[in-house]
């Protein structure tokens, strides 16, 4: 197993223990997209990550990767740390397996995190919008009736 | 810890058997005892647990379907999957009860990132096929110690079960594809978290219970050779009723029989009663006909109702307002007047 | 330093299932039913209360209520009593709830929603757990129990998904409707399920939409049809005499995009010349009373064959809606039937009987609809829903409740040239459910939402991206509602239709003038289409 390959592992692991106990084996072993989302949009995409952290940073593959993580972790009962807490992962990660965290990736890996905590505020404000977008059209339905009332 | 509980409470039937034999009043009551309160409380038990559910009426007509209903002509329906037909219902149950049609869905081997999906799930299934089927089989080939002369059948059995004509005495092929599946299953318990997660002693215990009989019924054939003669004079006996003590029968068989016993008398107070309950489970043993008749529900009662003369009267002026019809035209127009 | 106090952060509680603590979280649970709504329908124990208070005014006896109304259930469903006692937790149907799928919180797993109930039942009804206690897999029955009740019972859409791969065929709905059942009995309701019970039971539709409200928006949507077509397109209301009482779930008529498909079925019923009416009083064919009890449930569907039985039709049509379905299809003819005021079902364009209506006398819209196509009854043009990639979401009541997959696929099949199927292991029988059916959609439950929408939306995002699907069709009244909100967060891009939508859209009427938009009024796309020789050969 490559170094890459070992630190992606760990990555993932970690990644997998902020779930409940008893998640982690299916979430990490079950392959199928279908069956399994939430295994298969944590390593597909840590896995875009992982290779962006240690290549050019290619913001097209680093934002839809970050935000299929984000926008998961985002309605997942997590608090903000917990849910862009992933991140940082990946310097414990890189650090057991290297020994040591080159400073040029630990700076992209706070980028990163920073990155994460904006798309987690997107997120939910998103959450919001749509449940304001919900709320409103409820009212719209009360009001006609009210405005119908003799 | 449910699991430990378990295994310490079958070690303890284990020990409990191997010793209990050493006094007069421990293998009378071995022998004797154990096997009539273990099949009385079986019998009485199995019997209470099917009645009180056959006793409980199926208020409404709940089938699962898992294809396409019976409708158009011209559409192809799902005969056994969705069944409109007692026969469909019959298929649907042996499909069930016989192949685990259910457990079995699960398993649909697809290609995933490029590498065929085996799962585990498919383990699951053929784990408890295997099980059963070879559960099924040791169970008949016994029936050779209860019968005097052995069936034909059960001798047909035998040597299709040993039919790979390995060691002496021959290798029967249940009792490897038991152990192995009960060991399996065992495994997966222990293994898979969501499953350990949601395993109580019970779910140990039947297993443990159960790996306890086959190992030791292995170790009675294969190595720790028991007096197969006075086994089958003592299972005579008990069956027509007049049980004898015989000194030949060994610990290890003693053992096995109270293992046995246990089983019986835990059935009907246990999980393992699903053998008895599939048959009536009301999401799979009815037609999917619920539109084209009537099913009844033998409590159905009268219910408090909003009925239409009180909306009426509720809502009259403003169906006057909007031109709804009334029921009474008539009274209708009065109130406008 | 540091580090170790990160990992241990990390760890999730090591917990037992049988621990009830649970917490309610804002965002994540369903508020409580306004004491209003019970008391209009005299239902117990009405009072203000919410699930994140620590005390949740219980009745002083609540213990004795709920085991007496345990009792009672046990006796009266065969169900009930077999799947309390024969699940043998082989974990087969763990995965194949969208909610742990999406959450993954271990309660969640089917079998442990059942074993919350379970755990109880076997505690106080059967031998072993009497003795035994917790050894027998038994737990004492607290106010923390009932609180993991409400929270998990109403987790759950009853959508039956698990009961497909059940070796015992253990259905959690039914499990699900007996925990609801319960904590009726001690007033422990949620409001998105009492409210619309209450106004169904009052004004006859959940929108609690007043007889001269339902005539407005009945009208407006006849005028627009009209003004589509260019045709004279009427709907009639309470008319006594009709063939065919036509029932469809009262978001059609007043939310978007239930409205296009109500469209459709105007437009349809006046090519075809259909002799019906709807009812103003039996105005709501979705059953919310289904989603709290069985008690309640046939005191709201009884007006439908009341309806029918004053307005002396000869049989009843239902529109497109998941549960309303499985309701119509499964207890409507036990609880309320017979129906021998009605005659059996015959499609007056085609001779055919519907024979499998025999007895319950109401046909699936789709059904009606498929009939026509095939005997060639109508005039289609698909290339008007060009515009459109489509995929098809079976919903959970009418795949595994009733068994209607081919029915809406002949008719997509047939309105549209361009479609594809999810993959297989998430439609059909094995269909995943939009996550909030049976009560769940509401605004403040979004994010236990958008959890059990997940695997849904991930295998429609599959087919946007292999396909470029653009509308995802269905026949359920929520999916309608919800889907949008859902796939607004997961895979933008994507709308959400009726099948009689893209019906109407296709319907070639007898003079109707030249269509340049679709029901949505978007421009068609037909023009700017290369010639049918191109088209990709996905109906196959």
């Amino acid at each position: 197993m490559s170094a890459e390959q070992a630190i992606l592992q760990r990555w993932i692991e970690r990644t997998l223990k902020s779930y409940p106990d008893g998640m982690a084996g299916f979430l990490g072993e079950e392959r199928d997209p279908f069956r399994n989302p939430v295994g298969h949009t944590l390593r597909e995409n840590l896995t875009t990550l992982l290779q962006e952290l240690m290549g050019t940073m290619d913001q097209k593959r680093v934002a839809p990767a970050l935000d299929a993580l984000v926008r998961m972790r985002a309605v997942q009962n997590f608090s903000p740390a917990e849910a862009v807490r992933f991140v940082f992962g990946l310097r414990q990660a890189v650090f057991e397996v290297s020994g040591a965290v080159p400073d040029s990736l630990a700076t992209r890996i706070d980028e990163l995190a920073l990155m994460a905590f904006d798309q987690y505020m997107s997120c939910r404000e998103q959450i919001f919008e749509l449940r304001a977008k919900e709320i409103r059209r409820r009212a719209q339905y009360a009001a006609f009736e009210e405005g119908e009332e003799p | 810890m449910s699991a430990l509980y378990s295994l310490l409470a079958v070690l303890a039937l284990v020990a409990a058997g191997l010793e209990g034999g050493r006094t007069g009043a421990g293998r009378d009551a071995l022998t004797l005892i154990v096997p009539y309160a273990a099949f009385t409380i079986f019998l009485a038990g199995f019997c209470v647990r099917v009645l009180r559910w056959a006793w409980a009426p199926v208020p409404f007509h709940i089938p699962t379907t898992c294809g396409q209903q019976k409708s158009l002509p011209w559409i192809r329906q799902a005969k056994v999957d969705n069944p409109s037909s007692k026969w469909g219902v019959l298929a649907r149950m042996a499909a069930e009860i016989l192949l685990f049609r259910s457990l079995f869905r699960n398993n649909r081997a697809r290609m995933a990132e490029k590498r065929l999906i085996l799962g585990e799930s498919k383990f699951l299934w053929l784990g408890a096929l295997a099980f059963h089927w070879a559960l099924l089989l040791i169970l008949l080939r016994h029936l050779r110690l209860f019968i005097q002369p052995v069936p034909a059948w059960v001798n047909g059995l035998e040597r299709l079960d040993g039919f790979l004509q390995i060691g002496a005495p021959q290798l029967y092929i249940s009792d490897v594809i038991l152990l192995a599946a009960l060991a399996y299953l065992l495994y997966r318990r222990f293994r898979d978290p969501a499953v350990r997660y949601i395993s109580l002693f019970t779910d140990y215990f039947a297993l443990f219970l159960l790996l306890a009989i086959a190992v030791s019924g292995v170790l009675m054939r294969y190595f720790v050779r028991v007096d197969v003669l006075s086994v089958k004079q003592f299972a005579l006996s008990l069956a027509a009723f007049r049980p004898v003590d015989l000194r030949a029968l060994s610990p290890l068989f003693l053992a096995h029989l109270l293992l046995v016993c246990t089983l019986a008398a835990y059935l009907p107070f246990s999980k393992l009663m699903h053998m008895g309950g599939i048959f009536l489970s009301p999401t799979r043993n009815l037609a999917n006909d619920s539109r084209r008749k009537r099913h009844i529900n033998p409590w159905n009662y009268p219910v408090k109702k909003h009925t239409y003369a009180e909306w009426e009267e509720e809502f009259h002026d403003k169906l006057v307002a909007a031109g709804i019809p009334l029921e009474d035209e008539d009274a209708g127009k009065a109130h406008t007047d | 330093m540091q580090e170790k106090l990160i990992q241990i952060e990390q760890e999730p509680p090591r917990g037992d299932w049988r621990d009830p603590h649970v917490e309610f979280h804002k965002g994540a649970m369903c508020y409580s039913a306004a004491a209003k709504n019970l008391t209009y329908l005299g239902l117990p124990n009405p009072r203000t209360w919410q699930p994140t208070d620590s005390n949740w005014k219980l009745p002083p006896d609540w213990k004795k209520i709920i085991l007496a109304g345990m009792k009672e259930r046990l006796k009266k469903y065969r169900s009930f009593r077999l799947f309390m006692d024969i699940c043998v937790r082989c974990g087969a149907c763990a995965d194949k709830c969208q909610f742990y799928l999406g959450s993954a919180d271990p309660k969640n797993m089917p079998v442990a929603r059942a074993e919350l109930m379970r755990s109880i039942y076997r505690r106080y009804f059967t031998l072993t757990g009497r003795i035994f206690g917790s050894l027998a897999g038994g737990r004492e029955l607290t106010e923390d129990v009932i609180k993991e009740w409400y929270s998990y019972y109403y987790q759950c859409t009853e959508c039956r998904r698990c009961s497909v791969y059940c070796p015992y065929g253990i259905d959690t709905a039914e499990i699900t409707m007996m925990g609801r059942e319960l904590l009726t009995l001690i007033g422990c309701n949620i409001n998105w399920v009492m409210e619309p019970v209450a106004n169904c039971y009052r004004t006859g539709n959940h929108l609690g939409i007043q007889p001269h409200g339902f005539k407005d928006s009945i009208d407006f949507a006849a005028n627009e049809a009209s003004e589509i077509t260019g045709l004279k397109i009427e709907a009639p209301i309470n008319r006594k005499g009709a063939e065919v009482l036509f029932v469809m779930p009262s978001a059609d008529y007043f939310a978007t995009p239930h409205y296009y498909t109500l469209l459709g079925y105007l437009m349809l019923f006046h090519q075809i010349g259909l002799d019906y009416t709807v009812s103003a009083y039996a105005s709501e064919g979705g059953n919310f009373g289904f989603f709290a009890s069985h008690e309640l449930m046939k005191r709201l569907n009884a007006k439908i064959y009341d309806e029918a039985k004053r307005l002396g039709v000869k049989w009843i049509l239902g529109g497109e809606c998941g549960h309303m379905w499985r309701v119509l299809h499964q207890y409507m003819d036990t609880m309320n039937g017979p129906a021998d005021f009605l005659e059996v079902p015959v499609s007056p364009f085609t001779g055919t009987v519907f024979e499998n209506a025999r007895s319950t006398k109401m046909v699936h819209i789709c059904e009606f609809t498929a009939d026509l196509i095939h005997h060639g009854k109508l005039k289609l043009d698909p290339s008007r829903n060009d515009h459109w990639r489509v995929t098809y979401h079976d919903s959970c009541n009418p795949a595994r409740g009733m068994g209607l997959l081919e029915e809406p696929r002949y008719i997509l099949h047939q309105v549209s040239r361009r479609f594809h199927e999810m993959p297989e292991n998430t439609i059909r029988e094995q269909t995943f459910c939009c996550g909030s059916g049976a009560g769940l959609g509401t605004d403040e439950n979004l994010e236990v939402r958008l959890r059990g929408g997940f695997p849904r939306a991930n295998a429609v995002r599959y087919v946007k991206q292999k396909h470029g699907v653009n509308l995802l069709t269905c026949i359920c009244a929520i999916d309608k509602a919800t889907l949008p909100t859902l796939l607004e967060y997961w895979v933008p891009g994507v709308e959400v239709g009726g099948v009689h939508e893209l019906v109407g859209n296709a319907l070639v009427m007898t003079g109707e003038k030249e269509r340049t938009t679709d029901l949505r009024g978007e421009p068609l796309a037909s023009a700017a289409l290369p010639a049918s020789g191109e088209m990709e050969a996905v109906h196959a």
